[in-house]
């Protein structure tokens, strides 16, 4: 490939994204096995997982649509607009991300039956509803509270957006969707386990003293996503590609 | 906007919610994912039990490695050998499957045997008859996956560029994590531990006494996926569903060339709806179960 002023801004964006998605999974309320048994708060399963599954929706959608505009008979003169394919990764990782916590709010709320509370806040910053005398002994807070859904709401947004970010660079270097995608997901994971190490696997959201930790994995994403960036750029496929 | 179109992202979204149901199901069947941490425990703390344990990873893997196998297999099919849409589906399902079942009985023998000395015992009748129980649920879930993205590929306008496999493989990967957040929490906070208090989380002391006896005799996998089917899998299955339908119904309604602006207005719409049911669900989970008891703090309820 030729390198040139654009490289530098598919690097930026690429590094961009993955700092967008390390910070993201900061916001996003897991509590793993424990919250799975009613004994945290949070959506119960791993920060990882749960990050990588409303990313890649979201990355999904921003395919779909980034492709969609190459339909598009004025295409040859303007090209992409970014900020069509970057919100609407944003938005497919917030439905996806919203649904999961919905429904399992539902078996929080109507079949295991236990009020929400988190364990980490004496109010809710948004709902304002006092949240000790809700918390059962021996566990660390139950189910979803506003504030958790909210802040895992601002997650996915940020995880959709940094996974959209990586892709259109991607794309726009080697012209392969497919593989675009499976360095998207790569990026993806790589920052995901990262800010998961940050914060020990748990979060309950904004709220959450860790939250404050942020910085660390802010300065670790950089590093590593910087190095995948400049792999990301050079490699081109053998075939089916620009 | 075209009729067709509209009738197909209703089928996926239709695939998508028994995908989910059949996902959530298989890993209660094998106690696979978060609920696996106390089936492991329940022998170490005196419990030996008759529940199948498989965890082969976390569902999310797990799950985008059925998928994926099963969507190259039909990739491969399709586009090597001509065949038949449909019968490659199912061709790659049944692969998938058998890769599973293979796993699974390695997992549950392994698992098994490693807690002898808690005197679990390894029981080949659970591994006769629930093995293939849980190989048709991961069959029915990679079918109705791989139908997702072969229509997405193949049919609905503007195809996805992405191959079959990505996209079994990102579905995959985002059926498990539904799975292991939304269903998991029926099997392990409701099914394992029933008699508990109940309207309040569930105390850490109480980690590994799971109930081990059925409404007649010893409790199996059979009887949780029994329980499990009639709100868990339901759940899970509503989660994945609604993540498919609404996503690809705002870019069908609205076309994503000249109508972006709407689809993403629509998208986030949708977002601000699930958050206010949210807080409806929250206001009367505080309603019906109140504060704890034997609360001794200062601050009021």
């Amino acid at each position: 490939m030729n390198f040139d002023a654009n490289t530098i801004i598919y690097l930026l964006e690429i590094i961009v994204g993955g700092l967008l998605v390390g910070i993201g999974v900061h916001f996003v309320p897991v509590g793993g096995a424990p919250a799975a048994m009613a004994q945290a708060t949070g959506i119960g399963t791993g920060t990882v997982q749960l990050a990588a599954g409303s990313g890649l929706t979201g990355l999904l959608s921003a395919g779909l649509m980034m492709y969609a505009m190459t339909l598009s008979p004025t295409f040859a003169q303007d090209g992409y607009s970014i900020w069509p394919i970057l919100l609407t990764g944003a938005v497919g990782a917030m439905i996806m991300m919203d649904a999961t916590m919905l429904t399992g709010s539902w078996i929080y709320a109507y079949a295991v039956g236990a009020p929400f509370a988190s364990a980490k806040v004496n109010y809710d910053p948004i709902t304002k509803f006092s949240q000790p005398p809700y918390v059962a002994p021996g566990t660390v807070g139950q189910g979803i509270p506003t504030v958790c859904f909210v802040s895992g709401t601002i997650g996915a947004a940020m995880g959709g957006l940094g996974g959209a970010m990586i892709y259109f660079p991607l794309v726009q270097i080697n012209g392969n969707p497919a593989m675009s995608a499976i360095f998207a997901i790569g990026i993806f994971m790589v920052d995901a386990v990262l800010a998961s190490w940050n914060i020990q696997g748990t979060i309950e959201g904004f709220h959450d003293p860790k939250f404050k930790k942020w910085p660390k994995a802010f300065k670790a994403c950089l590093v590593s996503t910087a190095i995948l960036a400049v792999v990301a750029i050079l490699i081109t496929p053998l075939v089916g590609g620009a | 906007m075209d009729a067709f179109g509209m009738g197909l992202v209703a089928a996926m979204g239709a695939l998508a919610t028994v995908a989910g149901a059949s996902e959530d199901i298989d890993s209660d069947i094998g106690s696979q994912s978060n609920p696996n941490s106390q089936v492991q425990l329940a022998a170490q703390v005196g419990n030996p039990h008759r529940i199948y344990n498989k965890a082969i990873a976390g569902e999310p893997p797990s799950n985008a490695l059925w998928c994926t196998t099963a969507a190259i297999m039909a990739y491969v099919l399709i586009e090597g050998y001509g065949m038949p849409l449909l019968f490659a589906a199912a061709a790659g399902a049944s692969l998938a499957a058998l890769f599973d079942g293979v796993m699974s009985v390695s997992a549950y023998l392994g698992r098994n045997a490693s807690q002898a000395r808690f005197n679990q015992w390894i029981y080949l009748d659970i591994l006769r008859y629930t093995t293939p129980s849980i190989m048709a649920h991961v069959w029915i879930t990679s079918f109705c996956i791989v139908l997702i993205s072969i229509m997405q590929v193949y049919i609905l306008t503007p195809h996805h560029p992405f191959p079959i496999p990505v996209i079994a493989l990102v579905w995959g990967l985002t059926v498990g994590a539904i799975g292991s957040s939304v269903g998991d929490i029926h099997y392990g906070g409701e099914r394992e531990f029933q008699w508990r208090l109940f309207g309040q989380g569930l105390n850490t002391m109480l980690s590994g006494q799971i109930v081990r006896k059925a409404e007649a005799g010893l409790r199996n996998s059979i009887d949780n996926a029994w329980f499990c089917a009639k709100f868990g899998g339901p759940c899970t299955g509503m989660g994945f569903g609604l993540t498919v339908f609404l996503d690809n119904w705002r870019t069908t309604v609205f076309d994503p060339i000249t109508q972006a602006t709407y689809a993403i207005l629509m998208g986030v719409f949708f977002v601000i709806v699930m958050n206010l049911y949210n807080f409806y669900c929250e206001l009367s989970a505080r309603r019906k179960y109140g504060p704890y008891p034997g609360y001794k703090g200062d601050i009021a309820a």
